[in-house]
């Protein structure tokens, strides 16, 4: 009653522009509490109760955290990020700057921009068969190229460093024009008076972008950082085509762990548990990026 | 004035929701298919027409791929959920779903057995089993039919006959003629190896057929005995030795796609794989120079096939139970069938199997019949089975990929699979 008594007279102490302002977020709100804090609660509720609904405290996330495979998935997950997120980055980042500054055509701008979309369009399941057909060995097109230069056969997908690099180098492949796009709707941005000044001080190219266009794509970085960081974990479909997890664990990442321990084992309980600490991880993490990058930077 | 806007919001949202409802007081209107995609459920697509033209009833068919299929039905069974009025499972999910009580008993809905149809059909949708070790949760449970095979799927082999005449009659003869056969391109024989479900379901045959097993009948681990290690040593030392280059990441489209170039001597093979692989000119190069056979002799004396049959089951939380039983009589009758088979499905009735006119199209067709009759082994049920085959296919990879040895098979799987079961409740030694 009293808490009632208080929100009341909260809401009543709001001036009518803030109240207009909180009326206005609430479908917001309640977008994100049904597309994200209600799943959250249920899977907390399926990673504290076992098969039968009863509540079994925290068995399952001692179980989930006391299997040797689930450090052996995060060790294989934090490689995959440490070749892919770099290296989208960097070519992503490359890409953008490149044509910033040497393709002035629209139509040659536009034929870039829709090139770019046509990898991040594709289905990652289709993007794994493709691949598959790519890496094989007796008649994948890979292998035939490095055939007529005289080369042997390459194990690609069933060499465990292969493997992983493989798996990888479809990842940098579909998603890199991600990073290309939002990076260069970045360098549109950065105001041409301040380019033009620094370029009459006789600013080289580097210190142009060092100075002048990087402070404007660093929260586009950012940006960029949190979605890749975020699908890396999520990471399944073209993997689970392309290597099933192999050969042995060596490209049995994160998600594709939590789908072993959730479907194949049928248990539930552990893979909510897991599900539950990869997002408080991933919660922290984020808002440590947050609290440590000055506001001016992000 | 307000109780007219309430109206005027209520009545479209009810003639609506009446509108997409599956149910009307006249009977089903609509029944909703979850399907796997790609060949399994060609001859599915193909028919609903017919039974949509004789009954008026609409069939959607929603497909998924085989994993996403799996993980959709369990979702779907733990939320009670009514989407699905029949459903298409692999015979190994079957002790899964059986196990949780997500699905209807069949013979309550008028469906009987036909002796046209091999009793191993009938069996292995029957829960619990009516044949080998019961989980111990389930021994008390009365056997109901759960599952109907659409899609009578049992592992055969192949070879080419243009270049031995004479069908390998044991696993030596494969061997034997896989090293007479193995000149790069051609591979004496086609390892299927990749992780997991891939490598198991091939590999099985092997071992029931060297006198192997998982499990012996008390649910004991037997995978680590002498006969398992010698049938986990003949794949990943004999077989790979005679292999493609690269079994480890080989899946059945791989294999189809060897054998159809002509760089594949021999191969274990499911029928859903027949048809492109080997039988349709347009895109094989080995038409008319591929035989079949059962399974070939291990040194048990007996050539063990394995059942992967796809079967039609029918949700408790399905709000259409009677009209989806119908569906799947009508599936099973004889002219069904043959129509069935005529349009790339594969048929579990023995005088289709056996039809000389569809014989001529599928030269599998008798191989198959000759199969389901053995009768071919099931994966062992129990709803631990895609987490046992996962271990074992995880280490039959890390095997043929250079990372174990065929001990470390036998030793690392058995102690894994030792320690799951106990822990579900089994009396695993």
């Amino acid at each position: 009653m009293t808490v009632i008594a208080r929100t009341r007279s909260n809401w009543a102490a709001r001036s009518r522009q803030e109240r207009l302002a909180l009326r206005l977020l609430l479908p917001v709100f309640g977008t994100v509490v049904v597309i994200a804090t209600v799943p959250f609660l249920l899977a907390l509720v399926d990673a504290t109760t076992n098969d039968a609904g009863n509540f079994v405290g925290p068995a399952n996330f001692v179980r989930a955290l006391s299997n040797p495979l689930l450090y052996e998935s995060i060790k294989q997950t934090g490689l995959y990020a440490a070749i892919v997120l770099p290296s989208e980055i960097l070519i992503g980042l490359g890409l953008s700057l490149l044509v910033h500054r040497t393709v002035r055509s629209p139509v040659l701008r536009a034929v870039i921009y829709v090139a770019a979309m046509i990898p991040i369009v594709i289905p990652q399941i289709a993007v794994g068969v493709v691949f598959r057909l790519v890496f094989a060995p007796d008649y994948g097109i890979l292998n035939i190229l490095l055939g007529s230069t005289g080369r042997g056969q390459i194990l690609w997908l069933s060499s465990p460093p292969l493997a992983m690099l493989a798996t990888a180098t479809v990842d940098i492949w579909q998603w890199t024009p991600f990073v290309y796009l939002v990076l260069f709707a970045g360098f549109q941005t950065v105001p041409s008076e301040a380019v033009e000044a620094a370029q009459v001080d006789g600013a080289t190219s580097w210190t142009q972008f060092r100075h002048i266009e990087l402070p404007y794509l660093r929260p586009l970085l950012l940006l960029v950082l949190f979605f890749r960081i975020a699908d890396v974990l999520r990471v399944f479909d073209a993997v689970y085509v392309l290597t099933g997890g192999g050969p042995g664990t060596t490209t049995q990442f994160l998600s594709l762990y939590m789908y072993r321990v959730g479907f194949k084992f049928s248990d539930l309980g552990e893979a909510s548990a897991l599900a539950v600490v990869v997002m408080v991880a991933m919660t922290i993490f984020y808002t440590l990026i947050n609290r440590f990058i000055p506001a001016d930077r992000r | 004035m307000r109780l007219h806007k309430w109206l005027a919001m209520l009545v479209p949202i009810a003639l609506l929701a009446s509108a997409c409802s599956t149910t009307t007081t006249s009977g089903t209107k609509k029944l909703t298919i979850a399907a796997v995609q790609g060949v399994e459920d060609a001859g599915l697509k193909a028919l609903w027409p017919m039974y949509t033209a004789k009954t008026g009833v609409q069939i959607d068919i929603v497909e998924a791929p085989y994993a996403d299929l799996y993980s959709k039905l369990v979702n779907a069974f733990k939320a009670n959920d009514a989407t699905y009025d029949l459903i298409m499972m692999d015979d190994p999910w079957m002790p899964k779903f059986g196990t949780d009580g997500s699905l209807s008993d069949l013979g309550a809905l008028g469906i009987t057995k036909d002796p046209d149809i091999a009793q191993v059909v009938w069996d292995v949708g029957t829960w619990p089993p009516p044949r080998g070790p019961v989980p111990p949760s389930e021994k008390s449970k009365p056997q109901q039919l759960l599952g109907v095979t659409i899609v009578g799927n049992v592992e055969m082999f192949m070879y080419r006959s243009d270049l031995t005449p004479t069908a390998p009659a044991t696993y030596d003869d494969v061997l034997n003629n896989a090293k007479a056969q193995n000149k790069p391109p051609v591979a004496g024989y086609l390892v299927r190896g990749k992780a997991t479900n891939p490598v198991t379901a091939d590999f099985l045959p092997i071992l029931w057929s060297f006198g192997g097993d998982v499990f012996d009948d008390n649910w004991n681990v037997v995978f680590d005995n002498d006969k398992s290690k010698a049938a986990i040593k003949f794949l990943v030392e004999d077989l790979k030795g005679v292999a493609q280059s690269d079994p480890g990441s080989s899946d059945a489209a791989d294999r189809d796609r060897l054998m159809a170039i002509g760089q594949g001597y021999q191969s274990s093979v499911w029928p859903g794989e027949i048809a492109g692989a080997v039988l349709d000119p347009k895109v094989t190069q080995v038409a008319g120079k591929v035989a079949f056979i059962p399974i070939p002799k291990g040194p048990s004396g007996k050539g063990v096939g394995m059942m992967g049959n796809w079967l039609l089951g029918v949700p408790k939380a399905s709000k259409n139970q009677q009209a989806a039983a119908d569906f799947i009589k009508w599936m099973l009758q004889a002219d069904t069938q043959k129509t069935y088979a005529q349009n790339a499905g594969i048929p579990s009735r023995t005088s289709i199997l056996n039809d000389p006119e569809l014989g001529k199209a599928n030269v599998y067709f008798p191989v198959l019949a000759q199969a389901l009759q053995a009768p071919p082994n099931w994966r062992p049920r129990t709803d631990q089975w895609n987490a046992v085959e996962t271990i074992i296919g995880t280490h039959l990879n890390a095997a043929l990929t250079g990372q174990e040895t065929a001990d470390d098979v036998a030793t690392k799987a058995s102690a894994e699979i030792r320690t799951l079961m106990k822990g579900a409740g089994y009396p695993t030694q």
